[in-house]
């Protein structure tokens, strides 16, 4: 149930929230947290005020949520629609609600029909009681930043209370994900299930499993196959918890490359029937073709036109350090966001996949924006670093460069081979001169700043290549 | 009578597929590395819930951090037999490096701050409260004399409270940080050769003075004397003086 807002409390709000935010432009801050908060301060319950009537796609989710709702964006603005989003990484309910205010009219009015907002896994309880979203994605968990919340079944429960304040609204669920499946039990919500429905590389029981248990019953699992991490076809031969069929399924992936995927779509009609359909993504690696399979589920529940998305999807360009290329005199380099070891272990094989020379630059801060706790790296299969022929010199970096350093020596890569390098400048210096291209993998901090950077330096915004 | 084998030292890693948080598996790359680098052999073995093993061949033993999830299922097969076999291998001597929820597995209790208590093994005099906060943060302990007295950085994040009974040694002093429950300055556990600690990290690779001590405790109560020959360690402790200096830097 909507709450009840005073009128003289939203306008105050909504002016101290555009003062201030236009206070901190002024002083070329770029802070989304305390015009939030001021807002906040007048009308705590704003963002419904300022959200009201609105069509939102809220997504959630341990890996992916910045780069689908990228997707979801890109498909909203290629259709003229031109959404609503805190695309600058504000993803907790003071950045969300300062996006919103901000955008809205003097008495809370919006402006706006349509909204992709990313939400923290923590945050999303606070956030969407007040948004009233159509569609709630919700991606996938994994062990990640566990300082901050705990563990990862913590972090599901958060989701689940956040889904519970919203039985209308349309949930978009990883099939392939037990813990994220069980967001499905026992709520009224509609739900869209995506998933991949083909095995994807070597099938090995990942050595470290963030699911290994029913989360029902508490057996092993059986899978029928394995996509990447705990993600595929799982059973539990006790209690029958089960993947459920996916209505957005990929089917068969027919080509994999540095440009990107092409895969065979399958689809589950309202009628009942089945469709078939052949989508191009235009981004690298396993995990953007989850994600485009979460965005089109996402996209359609909202009630949008599925061909509007595919067409997006084919020249998506990459978002914020996700996989943005950047060109360094000449120099080739292409910045990978790591943070957790599934989506670490996804872009080491990516790199091993490479089939031409290069060198590499691992960054590691421990900011509390990263976590605190790096111990993710000793689960990272960095060991795979060895296998690549092509791999020939390797940079570490950041705060805990010297975690990474150590980490490494571990894997097998010789002492010899690695550069310890705390400054950004030099690291750029070191990527101008290379002669080889420069695959970059920072996690989240050491991401900013080296973004930050390089973009002063190349004088222009990210581009990519298809 | 024996040959002079080559000394090889057999690793027991307890619950792997459970108890394995926080980059703990690390730990058991470090103490296979560390003995490899010195052409010493070992052999890693894994007991899983529902196994049963016979435990005398192992020297030393691992046991990691878990997810409160996962804990029930184990105390479960603990009860069936495990627990006091284990019990047996603590009182004849055996290494054993216990992390977090695998350190609190090794006391008496844990009890949460409802009131609800599980009943834990009871390997070790000591026992758990449940807390409201959680002590989280990188942090530093120096290890006993009789732990080879050295300093330890890693990182602690539990909500759980220990309190050491009367039988039993701290592993070490909180340098900065919280330790067992953030009241008496203690850290970790030392009785017979369990070695418990909050410290994920993982803890080893970074403190290799720690490591080779736990090393040679294992290959001393085997072959009745071990001299374990130095490694550069150049990564290793430039790895653990950044941590240390950070920890006591920051405020």
């Amino acid at each position: 149930m909507p709450k009840k807002h005073n009128v003289l409390t939203t306008a105050l709000a909504v002016a101290g929230c555009k003062l201030t935010r236009n206070a901190l432009h002024l002083f070329r801050k770029g802070g989304t947290t305390l015009p939030g908060r001021v807002a906040m301060f007048f009308d705590r319950d704003i963002l419904e005020v300022a959200s009201r009537g609105m069509d939102i796609i809220v997504v959630t989710g341990t890996n992916g949520k910045t780069t689908t709702s990228k997707m979801i964006e890109t498909a909203l603005e290629d259709a003229g629609l031109q959404p609503l989003n805190n695309k600058s990484g504000a993803n907790l309910l003071t950045g969300v609600t300062a996006e919103f205010v901000a955008d809205a009219g003097f008495l809370g009015q919006p402006k706006t029909r349509y909204a992709v907002v990313e939400s923290d896994e923590a945050a999303l309880k606070q956030i969407v009681p007040l948004l009233h979203p159509k569609v709630i994605v919700v991606t996938n968990l994994f062990r990640d930043q566990l300082d901050r919340y705990g563990e990862v079944m913590h972090t599901l429960e958060q989701i689940r209370i956040g889904v519970s304040e919203c039985p209308e609204s349309t949930l978009c669920l990883n099939a392939d994900c037990s813990l994220t499946s069980s967001l499905a039990d026992g709520v009224p919500n509609r739900v869209v299930w995506y998933g991949v429905n083909t095995p994807v590389g070597s099938q090995a029981e990942a050595a470290v499993s963030d699911a290994r248990y029913c989360i029902r019953c508490g057996t092993e699992y059986h899978y029928t196959y394995h996509t990447y991490a705990h993600l595929g076809g799982f059973v539990c031969p006790h209690c029958g918890y089960a993947r459920t069929a996916p209505q957005v399924a990929v089917e068969e992936i027919l080509r994999t490359g540095a440009d990107g995927s092409t895969v065979r779509l399958g689809f589950a009609e309202p009628d009942g029937s089945r469709s078939t359909c052949t989508a191009d993504i235009a981004l690298p690696a396993l995990y953007n073709i989850y994600n485009a399979a979460a965005a089109i589920g996402a996209f359609e529940a909202a009630g949008l036109p599925r061909a509007d998305i595919l067409s997006s999807l084919t020249k998506i360009s990459s978002s914020f350090g996700r996989m943005e290329t950047f060109d360094l005199d000449g120099v080739p380099v292409q910045m990978i966001l790591i943070k957790n070891p599934a989506g670490a272990n996804q872009s080491l094989e990516y790199l091993c996949g490479l089939d031409e020379d290069f060198q590499a630059v691992f960054c590691l801060n421990d900011n509390i924006a990263d976590g605190r706790d790096i111990s993710w790296i000793w689960d990272a299969e960095f060991e795979r670093l060895c296998e690549s022929p092509h791999l020939k010199q390797i940079t570490v970096s950041g705060l805990r460069a010297e975690d990474l350093q150590l980490r490494l020596k571990y894997a097998g890569v010789p002492e010899e081979r690695m550069t310890l390098i705390r400054d950004n400048h030099a690291i750029i210096d070191q990527c101008r001169k290379s002669t080889l291209p420069v695959f970059i993998l920072p996690n989240y901090t050491s991401m900013l700043s080296l973004r930050a950077d390089i973009s002063a330096v190349t004088g222009k915004d990210e581009f990519w290549k298809g | 009578m024996s040959t002079v084998a080559e000394p090889t030292l057999n690793i027991c890693h307890i619950y792997p597929e459970v108890l394995n948080l926080y980059g703990d598996r690390g730990n058991i790359r470090c103490l296979q590395k560390r003995l490899e680098w010195r052409g010493l052999d070992c052999t890693v073995s894994e007991l899983k819930l529902g196994e049963q093993k016979d435990l005398s061949p192992y020297d030393l033993f691992f046991i990691g951090g878990g997810q409160d999830f996962d804990q029930a299922v184990l105390l479960e097969d603990l009860r069936a037999g495990k627990g006091e076999e284990l019990k047996a291998a603590v009182e004849d001597g055996k290494t054993f490096l216990c992390i977090c929820g695998g350190y609190q597995m090794m006391g008496h209790y844990y009890e949460t701050h409802d009131g609800q208590r599980d009943e834990f093994l009871g390997a070790v005099d000591f026992y758990t409260v449940g807390g409201d906060t959680r002590m989280i943060g990188n942090y530093a302990f120096r290890l006993g004399a009789e732990s080879g007295g050295s300093t330890v950085v890693g990182f602690e994040n539990h909500s759980g409270r220990t309190f050491l009974g009367s039988g039993v040694q701290p592993l070490g002093t909180v340098l900065k940080g919280f330790g067992n429950n953030g009241e008496d300055g203690t850290e970790g556990v030392r009785y017979k050769n369990v070695f418990g600690s909050y410290s994920h990290g993982p803890i080893l690779p970074k403190n290799p003075a720690f490591t080779d001590f736990l090393l040679t405790t294992a290959l001393e109560r085997k072959y009745g004397s071990a001299v374990l020959e130095p490694l550069a360690d150049r990564f290793e402790h430039e790895a653990h003086d950044r941590v240390l200096e950070r920890v006591l830097h920051e405020k």
